[in-house]
């Protein structure tokens, strides 16, 4: 009898220890006296240093904290590893009826939980992305939208993978094929505009997460000849490991990914959440609570291209690079694929 | 196109991918082997996995070498295995319940401490492709079996290292008979409890290594739950080569071999649809598994605790 | 030679306890005492297993222990063996006081036990089965070579016949008897118990068995026997020590001894077990019918390829056969648990043939089957769940929606007095009861319910004295009732003290049916065997 429940409590230990690493608040308490702060809760597929997706939006939200004076003018709380959209689901009305002011459900696939938890708190302000879908049209006023256009990073990348490649061939490793088609259509465009002749291996591993994959596409795109290699989702960190063993020229999205390749990441195209989060706080502020769909741009300063200072880089390339956003800025060029790829 | 898939040098790189890509599964799988040969489930490799995977890069990260590294994934593994022989085998909880909670254990306190004592995701230098001197000259088979980095060499040393220790030594018997008919073995005045804390512990430590293999040798990175459910694939494995270590081995090459395949039929453009080409390896196991599933090897005791009885 | 001259102790390490060499005839003393067990007492919840026994073997000595199913004795070989801990008294080897808290300290003591079930690992061979446990001799490697010359060894000096290199599962059952007492020899054991060794046995394996347990004895070794057949226990034995309900009944020498005597300090009282020739056979009509059935068994074979046959109220028909020629098959048929590819069955002139077994419960049929642990009752039901199994959804055990546990309690109560099960409570989970209190559980349940018509498979398979006659005892009155009874048994001396008259089953086929006083067991044994099929 003892044992059963000693083991019981064991297991229970266990799987509480298990989740405690998931969910949690960024420590400190609000600090009371000269106004509440502004309350933000951000649920996230992966987590908040998957150098990738999540961890973009959760640098930006640590800048705009720092920028507005820490935690007695804005509060954070997240929760990352809520890759079951049911657990997210449930984490996002939690926090909802915390009474948080803005909750960020930062997945495409967290929509229609989005909207079904909208509807029930309408004082609340929402956030999600990938998407430009605010409901304004279904009388929601209370959800904002957002996204990159990742194609434009993509074509500069693209450009940039040209001219380093003295192959001509050059390797991309997706994680869902469909997903993230933004970032490698802009890609191909950006490469083809440069050298047509020049071959675009794409593989995808099936999987946002199976770095093993993903490091051994990386193997595979080495030994079929490729020399730059770039690819996204948290996955990737496998690649960048690979691809630093080998020397081989990486090009990092989302986040800055230099740390894992400082030797081969040569640009990474940065996404920038600062100036959407600033502006939705100021909305919301404002008494408006939805309505806006964001989209991240060379122009409006959102993306960001980073050359990595510690490595040496033609100017030439330099110049094509910064070349290409302005021609992107201004309109010249509209990084899609041509209709009949 | 097809055709460019037959050409020999793709056909190497295939089969190369194939043989470093087993590296994990092969430690994890073989380290469950020795557990369910002694009658125990264990569905916590995984996080035995993630922990030795982020023990041996921390170890790695803090500059110590990275022999170390395999050393501490090692210790932390044998503390994993005694933790899951502890629940399952002295407070006789069911086996697979709380290897699920290991699991989460494992999952967690790898993320937790990684926040903590790391905080980003950082690289290092792991270990370095290894050509054997010789062999490796070898056309073909050379590039596909002797050109890799030591851990890659480690796992299938593994191999007939386990069927040894299984069939071979006293041990090894021990194991068997506790796994399929622990009474008996009892009143020989085996210690079955004994037994199956040491395949854990063993279990633990080729789990861990095999989560090492990932951080401080194909990777060279720590991420939060980097091995993706890679140890439940190695208990399927198990299952797959009917708890033998030569089938254990055939089953990991295999699903790496599908997994190669994909990657390569993408790379080279081959007009298959990706995502019938990522379903490849899964498809193949399940058909296998379909086949092979009346097996007279499977330890009669597995997943059972035992108890001294009337 | 090389492996074997050395002490007990250094034998335990991989080495033999050389039946024919030199050294043990220096250390034993023909009928010294080996063990000697005083005022062992262990209790179990409910009940007092051992209530201060005492109990010795000699050197070169074979040693019975008696008693029904229940009694005590295996118990009190398990605390010698180290499975069970006594709570009080002392056991000595060689007159000196040991302590015996495993099977190891056992074993390290000289003494082995061959269990009723067989403690070996199926997939291992006969000799990774012997080494197992064992200190290599090239520790931590295996060395299975040494082993294998030691088994083979053994097996001559005591014409154990085994092969060291076969898997176990390959083999019989006489032959997994042979490897565990190779473990026990190997191990250097100087005594070894037996519990119920013959139960499992063909004849002829019964008759190696006794030649290799002569030749121990000769070497030396000590012999305890566990057993209830009276018939071999005087047979073979030197002194018989009887056990009833936990207490020491007495030692005696087996010389001394008749089978009535001993079944008498068994039981308590005289025991009954020949049926008196001369009763009158007072039939009445057909009761059950049998046409024409055929069936297959589990694995898709023909099993019964056209058995007719019918009883008559107030008659036992016997059906005798040699094990798997269609018996289990016909049980189930009867009893509804088995389709039947064709012919027909009645039941007091109704045809049942596609009927439910409830339905045919409800109209007089009962039924004790073969597997009486699998199929006779639920195991971890009290024993009162398990009395009112089949009724309890109707009158007087419940009004059909709740059962009625004050009457289920009192009738209960009176099953267990009126058929002399023992057991604790009426809430005592059936699974702790021993199989003759089971088969008695059984009995009372079926008969309980005054059936037309009893189907019986194997009633009395493992179990002892006592029971067997009260079962008996209750098929006979149940008879004179009225009752018409299908006994199926394999026991031909059983079938001939019982039924008025014998089936003989072949394959499917009944052979014939014979008068049971106008038949021998010579003639029903070549019918058994197939023989007398040309005749047809």
């Amino acid at each position: 009898m003892l044992r059963r429940v000693i083991s019981t409590w064991l297991i229970i230990l266990l799987l509480l220890a298990g989740c405690g690493g998931s969910d949690e608040d960024a420590e400190g308490e609000a600090v009371g006296g000269e106004g509440e702060p502004f309350r933000i809760a951000i649920v996230m597929p992966s987590s908040t240093t998957d150098i990738a997706w999540s961890q973009s939006m959760f640098d930006s939200l640590m800048a705009v904290q720092a920028e507005m004076g820490g935690e007695s003018a804005l509060k954070l709380a997240y929760s990352e590893g809520m890759f079951r959209v049911t657990d997210a689901s449930a984490a996002i009305r939690d926090y909802a009826s915390e009474g948080y002011d803005l909750v960020i459900a930062h997945g495409a696939q967290y929509g229609n939980s989005v909207f079904e938890i909208a509807s029930d708190f309408t004082d609340t302000s929402f956030a999600w992305g990938t998407s430009s879908d605010t409901g304004a049209e279904r009388g929601f006023e209370n959800v904002f939208a957002y996204g990159a256009v990742a194609n434009e990073g993509g074509y500069v990348n693209g450009v940039v993978a040209a001219m380093l490649s003295k192959n001509d061939v050059i390797g991309v490793i997706g994680p869902v094929a469909g997903d993230a088609k933004l970032y490698i259509d802009g890609f191909v465009r950006g490469v083809k505009d440069v050298k047509p002749e020049a071959q675009v291996n794409i593989s995808y591993t099936g999987s946002f997460s199976d770095t093993t994959l993903a490091a051994e596409a990386a193997h595979v795109h080495i030994q079929a000849g490729a020399d730059v290699l770039t690819g996204s989702a948290q996955q990737v960190v496998g690649a960048i490991g690979v691809a630093n063993e080998n020397n081989v020229a990486w090009l990092g999205t989302q986040s800055d990914q230099i740390s894992l390749g400082p030797d081969v990441v040569v640009t990474n195209q940065i996404y920038n959440w600062a100036n959407v989060v600033v502006d939705m706080i100021g909305k919301i502020e404002a008494g408006e609570l939805g309505g806006t769909a964001y989209r991240l741009t060379f122009e409006n300063d959102g993306l960001r291209l980073e050359f990595n200072e510690n490595i040496e880089i033609d100017d030439e390339v330099k110049e094509a690079a910064r070349a290409a956003i302005e021609d992107i800025k201004s309109g010249a060029v509209d990084p899609v694929l041509p209709e009949d790829e | 196109m097809v055709d460019e898939l037959l050409t020999v040098s793709t056909l190497i790189g295939i089969l190369h991918s194939c043989v470093r890509l087993a590296t994990p599964y092969l430690f994890a799988a073989l380290g469950e082997t020795f557990g369910q040969r002694s009658g125990v489930l264990n569905l916590g490799v995984d996080g035995i996995m993630l922990m030795g995977a982020f023990f041996a890069f921390y170890v790695v990260f803090e500059g110590h070498s990275l022999w170390v590294g395999v050393l501490a994934a090692i210790v932390i593994g044998v503390l994993m295995g005694l933790l899951k022989a502890f629940v399952s085998v002295t407070m006789q909880s069911l086996q697979g319940i709380s290897g699920i909670g290991l699991y989460l254990f494992g999952l967690g306190l790898s993320s937790l401490l990684f926040k903590t004592l790391i905080g980003s995701v950082e690289g290092v230098s792991g270990f370095r492709q290894l050509p054997i001197p010789l062999l490796s000259e070898i056309p073909g088979i050379g590039h596909i079996l002797f050109n890799h980095n030591a851990l890659v060499y480690l796992a299938y040393l593994m191999v007939p290292v386990s069927w040894f220790v299984i069939n071979r030594t006293t041990l090894g018997l021990k194991i068997r008979a506790v796994g399929h008919n622990p009474e008996a073995a009892d009143t020989l005045g085996v210690s079955v409890s004994g037994v199956r804390y040491t395949t854990l512990m063993i279990g633990g430590a080729l789990a861990a290594v095999g989560g090492a293999s990932l951080s401080i040798g194909l990777q060279n990175v720590f991420q939060e739950n980097m091995t993706n459910g890679l140890g439940f694939i190695a208990v399927a494995l198990v299952y797959f080569g009917s708890w033998r270590t030569v089938g254990v081995l055939g089953g990991a090459l295999l699903f790496s071999l599908v997994n190669a395949l994909q990657l390569w039929v993408q790379a080279l453009d081959i007009p298959v649809p990706s995502e019938i080409a990522v379903m490849m390896p899964y498809i193949m196991t399940i058909v296998v598994l379909a086949f092979t599933a009346r097996q007279i090897q499977k330890p009669a005791a597995l997943a059972r605790s035992y108890e001294r009885g009337e | 030679m090389a492996t074997g001259l050395r002490g007990i102790e250094d034998s335990i390490v991989y080495g033999i306890a050389r039946p024919t060499g030199g050294h043990r005839a220096v250390n034993f003393r023909l009928n010294a005492p080996f063990v000697q067990m005083y005022g062992i007492v262990k209790r179990f919840p409910g009940v007092v297993a051992c209530d201060h026994v005492d109990f010795d073997v000699r050197r070169g000595e074979l040693h019975a222990l008696l008693g029904e199913n229940g009694a005590g004795k295996s118990t009190l070989m398990r605390i010698l063996y180290g499975l069970y801990q006594a709570e009080e008294g002392r056991i000595l080897r060689d007159g000196a006081e040991v302590e015996i808290h495993s099977p190891t300290d056992a074993i390290r003591q000289g003494i082995g036990m061959i269990h009723q079930h067989f403690m070996l690992v199926d997939t291992l061979t006969v000799t990774e089965n012997v080494a197992l446990g064992l200190k290599s001799s090239r520790e931590p490697l295996l060395d299975l070579d040494r082993v294998e010359v030691g088994i083979r060894e053994l097996s001559e000096a005591y014409g154990l016949q085994i092969d060291p290199r076969a898997p176990v599962w390959t083999l019989s059952v006489g032959e997994r008897q042979r490897v565990e007492i190779m473990k026990a020899l190997y191990r250097g054991a100087n005594m070894l118990i037996l519990d119920e060794p013959t139960a499992v046995l063909t004849p002829q394996e019964v008759e190696e068995l006794f030649v290799t347990l002569g030749y121990m004895k000769e070497n030396g070794y000590s012999l305890v026997l566990i057993s209830h057949k009276l018939q071999e226990i005087l047979a073979i034995s030197d002194r018989i020590t009887v056990l009833r309900e936990g207490r020491l009944v007495g030692t005696v020498p087996t010389e001394e001894m008749s089978r009535e005597e001993l079944a008498r300090m068994m039981v308590g009282r005289d025991v009954l077990l020949e049926r008196s020739r001369d009763d009158e056979i007072d039939v009445g009509e057909v009761r059950l019918r049998l046409d024409d059935v055929r069936a297959r068994d589990v694995t898709g074979q023909p099993a019964l390829q056209g058995v007719s046959l019918s009883v008559q109220a107030g008659e036992i028909l016997g059906v005798a056969g040699i094990s798997g020629n269609g018996q289990r098959e016909l049980a189930e048929v009867i009893a509804g648990l088995r389709p039947m590819s064709g012919g027909s069955v009645e039941l007091d002139g109704t045809p049942i043939t596609d009927w439910t077994t409830a339905r045919r419960t409800e109209l007089g049929l009962a039924y004790i089957p073969e597997e009486r642990m699998h199929d006779g009752v639920v195991r971890d039901f009290a024993v009162s769940e398990n009395l009112v199994l089949q009724e309890h959804t109707s009158e007087p055990f419940s009004n059909g929606i709740f059962l009625a546990f004050d009457y289920i309690a009192q009738f209960s109560r009176q099953l267990i007095q009126d058929f002399y099960i023992r057991t604790p409570d009426i809430r005592t989970m059936t699974r702790n009861l021993s199989g003759g209190n089971i088969q008695r559980l059984i009995l009372a349940r079926e008969l309980s319910r005054r059936p037309k018509v009893l189907v019986a498979a194997q009633p009395t398979r493992g179990i002892d004295i006592g029971a067997i006659e009260y079962i008996y005892q209750q098929l006979l009155e149940q008879r004179d009732t009225g009752m018409a009874t299908l006994l199926i048994s394999e026991d031909l001396d059983e079938l001939l003290a019982l039924c008025d008259r014998i089936a003989v089953i072949y394959e499917g086929m009944i052979m014939d049916i014979l008068d049971r006083n106008e038949t021998t067991a010579e003639e029903l044994g070549l019918l058994m065997a197939g023989v007398g099929l040309q005749k047809q």
